[in-house]
């Protein structure tokens, strides 16, 4: 096990990060299942209650589609292609199952592609609803029922209520032990910088709750102790806004050109540690409000408002609220080619967060880093034009 | 859809009334403020038709509109309008060409942008889309245009049907989806309602739905006259004479459309003409949305002596009592049960055969019907709905049915820059040696 303890957290973390489904493979060893998923819609509270380890599967950026093209069209969300491509070489051959969550149309339309090819013991596509009105909340309940009963068949082991209502508040307290983390990059110097914090949103995701609450505290408590340096007061405080960016790479393409990532509205980030599930009476309403409702991602419809303003508010106004609160300069909208859910979000976004504050660079791109060089080049004209 | 340009050689002439229900549906739109008529810009094969029929309000059909862009090869100054405000050239063209419209009409304050193919579209009252399983741009479609026209209010409603897994009893969920389905659609009403400042009239939505199921049996019943050999109509037609079914359902005209379809199939098969002659190959469309700009391709075939007698795409029906829905007096619950089930009743067939999905079972299903020997894909890059899954349901055809001839062309059904007719011709001719080999093997 990566031992956690004072003052290692950020190895830790990186540790993780670089040799990704380590801890994963070591809990197989030992008896535990390990479930991937994919997404912010992932409902991992009930996978900890459920006993098995939930590990949300990344991709890797630096790797070439070798094998997946045989099965997967190329027309499919190159974040999806990408983690498939690992998954078909074996590199998430610890898996005993995978939830695949109805996030979009590369997620649903690929799910047989997947299940026939990966042939995982263990395999649930958990319909989540695309629209937020009460028929949905309670249709949302029923699949989350479903979802419980396989996985109750699955490991032979009742889930009771209590067992869920545990894993909510493990599950709380880790959101806001990043909650906290996050607040250290409001300093005008940001405590933690934006590839360190990838590092621990990556790691987090691969690990038992508890750990992960762990790695939480210890990075926080490391990163408080640092001596405060001046920061550069040129230095532009950006904000990342997208969907599954688990890597470095684009991070380091903003900050190598000396700017500071202070905040993102990622589904691997931010999106995943603002909104906590209520405590219900039934655990399961509490955990189909929150998915359902308060997760911010475009693939549930909102616009239950009078005025288009109204509607945009209800969509976006957490990111004018992290633009006052993380006092961003400048917003990066980092989209995948070939996503519907996002791409016709971007006129929308882009002139809503413009209104906020901090213009908005949006890029279009793979889930690669052959295109790097194109990506930084846009970035740093960006840079200059806000400077 | 597709504007009939030269008169093709082998088309029903009933397929022939069809420009006839295109430019209709889009001067509807146009002429609906004159009669005091709503309209609602919404998407095929959303559920939807009946409680918009039985209310009096227009559909504007954004799909319809970009499919006579794209066959009029008109489509490119829309697509680069959407593109100048930044939505990529990935996605759904459908969706984008539609909006690079939008964008023009509503910079000319409302007024139709000059050149538009037919007329143009008119600009609705209220956006109607769906959730559901069948695509993303069902719902962020509606969601992106109401950033030109914000005074247009959006409803998204959302309908599923219980999703394919071989260890999943789908008969116990399906009551679920019916729920939801049911009550989803009550929101639709109650919001056009509002809109409409009309109260529906439950009789007439019944009267609606039943016109609408005596449609689709017919339907099937004319589909079925093209399991003749040789075969009287094919896909190239079909592309057009879903068009009723699609666009009119819970009309009278769509239902009339069929009648005299049925009976002109009728006439061919007695008076033995068949759409190839010789005809020497049967292919099924197994999947996809065609190339709208085109559909000269289904003649290249035909020149050859390959048929199609039967495709899955727009076959959006299936005989009712096939389907075994519950009884119910409720209109809209009905249109639940029948949306659910035309989804799920191929999946039992799949659970016998291991290896197998419902889609696969489909094709197998029409393949034996319909004696084909072989079976093509089309697949289009902007429209991940119909398109992603193809090479998965190709291979899986071929291991759990026949290792039969497969082409799977690649297209778009709007953007022609990925389209190259001479290209596509060579791999059409290279199916079709695959298709002689075959054939020569099975003797
Ligand atoms: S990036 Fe877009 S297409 Fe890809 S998984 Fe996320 S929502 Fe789906
Ligand atoms: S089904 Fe495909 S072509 Fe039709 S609207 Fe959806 S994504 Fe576009």
């Amino acid at each position: 096990m990566t031992d956690i303890r004072d003052g290692n957290g950020l190895a830790a973390a990186e540790k993780l990060y670089t040799q990704y489904g380590s801890r994963a493979r070591e809990l197989k060893a030992s008896g535990k299942k390990v479930i991937g998923y994919l997404s912010a819609l992932g409902p991992v509270e009930i996978m900890t209650a459920a006993g098995v380890l939930p590990i949300r599967l990344k991709g890797n950026v630096s790797e070439a589609i070798s094998k997946g093209d045989a099965y997967m069209e190329t027309i499919v969300c190159p974040f999806v292609r990408n983690v498939f491509d690992l998954a078909v070489k074996g590199k998430y051959d610890f898996l005993d199952g995978m939830v695949l969550p109805h996030q979009c149309d590369s997620i649903d339309r690929t799910n047989e592609t997947w299940s026939y090819a990966l042939k995982l013991p263990y395999w649930h596509f958990l319909n989540v609803p695309h629209v937020t009105d009460d028929p949905s909340i309670a249709f949302m309940k029923e699949i989350l029922r479903i979802f419980i009963k396989t996985l109750e068949k699955f490991t032979g082991k009742a889930i009771t209520d209590q067992a869920i209502a545990d894993a909510v508040k493990a599950h709380n307290n880790n959101r806001k032990l990043m909650r906290e983390l996050y607040d250290l990059r409001k300093s005008n110097l940001p405590l933690i910088s934006g590839s360190e914090m990838m590092k621990v949103l990556v790691a987090a995701m691969s690990i038992p709750v508890e750990e992960s609450s762990a790695l939480i505290e210890a990075v926080t408590k490391e990163v408080k102790e640092r001596k405060p340096a001046a920061a550069n007061p040129k230095a532009k405080r950006i904000m990342l806004i997208g969907d599954q960016i688990d890597d470095v790479a684009v991070i380091e393409a903003i900050e190598s050109t000396g700017a500071y990532l202070v905040m993102d509205d990622l589904s691997t980030g931010s999106k995943m540690y603002w909104q906590d599930v209520d405590a219900t009476a039934d655990p399961v309403q509490g955990i189909a409000e929150r998915y359902l409702r308060k997760l911010k991602i475009p693939t549930t419809f909102v616009g239950s408002a009078d005025t288009y303003q109204g509607i945009l508010e209800e969509r976006f106004g957490h990111m004018k609220k992290y633009v006052n609160e993380f006092k961003v300069d400048g917003a990066i909208l980092f989209i995948y080619k070939y996503c519907d859910p996002y791409g016709f979000e971007v006129p929308a976004i882009k002139s809503y967060v413009e209104a906020a504050g901090a213009p908005v660079l949006y890029l279009e791109d793979e889930y690669s880093t052959s295109s790097l060089a194109r990506v930084k080049t846009r970035i740093e004209a960006f840079l200059e034009m806000i400077a | 859809m597709a504007e009939e340009k030269k008169g093709r050689a082998v088309a029903t002439s009933t397929a022939a009334k069809i420009p006839k229900f295109v430019r209709g549906n889009l001067s509807a739109t146009l002429k609906a403020k004159e009669e005091g008529k709503k309209v609602a810009a919404a998407f095929i094969a959303d559920g939807q038709d009946e409680i918009m029929r039985a209310m009096d309000i227009v559909p504007a059909w954004g799909e319809s509109f970009s499919g006579v862009c794209a066959a009029k090869r008109d489509a490119e100054k829309y697509l680069q309008k959407a593109e100048s405000d930044n939505f990529s050239r990935s996605l759904c063209t459908y969706a984008t060409c539609n909006i690079g419209f939008d964008m023009m009409r509503e910079e000319l304050g409302g007024a139709t942008p000059e050149g538009a193919p037919w007329g143009g579209m008119g600009r609705p009252d209220m956006m109607l889309g769906n959730g559901q399983l069948l695509c993303d741009p069902r719902f962020k479609w509606p969601q992106a245009t109401q950033h030109y026209q914000q005074d247009v209010p959006v409803f998204v409603t959302n309908m599923y049907y219980p999703p394919w897994d071989p260890n999943a009893d789908h008969h116990e969920q399906e009551a679920i989806y019916v729920k939801y389905a049911t009550e989803e659609l009550r929101e639709t009403v109650k919001f056009c309602e509002k809109i409409t400042g009309k109260k529906m009239d439950w009789d007439r939505l019944a009267a609606t739905v039943e016109l609408s199921d005596k449609t689709w049996d017919l339907f099937i019943d004319t589909y079925e006259l093209r399991k003749h050999i040789p075969t009287p109509m094919d896909t190239g037609d079909a592309m057009n004479t879903m068009v009723p079914l699609t666009f009119n359902l819970g009309t009278q005209e769509a239902y009339d459309f069929y009648v005299d379809l049925n009976a002109e199939l009728r006439q061919k098969i007695a008076d033995g003409v068949g759409v190839a002659n010789p005809e020497r190959y049967r292919i099924i469309w197994a999947a996809g949305l065609p190339s709208w700009f085109a559909l000269g391709d289904f003649q290249y075939f035909n020149g050859k002596g390959v048929v199609f007698p039967v495709e899955v795409t727009y076959r959006g029906c299936e005989k009712i009592e096939r389907l075994d829905l519950p009884k119910t007096n409720d209109p809209l619950e009905h249109i639940a049960w029948r949306w659910v089930r035309y989804w799920t009743h191929w999946y039992d067939a799949a659970k016998k055969r291991p290896g197998s999905t419902p889609k696969v079972e489909r094709i197998i299903e029409y393949i034996e019907d319909y004696k084909c020997d072989g079976a093509v894909f089309h697949s289009a890059f902007s429209c991940r709905s119909w398109h992603a899954g193809i090479m998965q349901q190709a291979a899986t055809l071929k291991k759990v049915y026949k290792d039969i001839p497969i082409l799977i062309m690649e297209g778009d059904i709007v953007d022609i820059s990925s389209y190259n007719e001479a290209d596509t011709h060579n791999r059409i001719d290279a199916f079709i040696e695959t298709l002689a080999a075959y054939k020569k093997r099975q003797g």
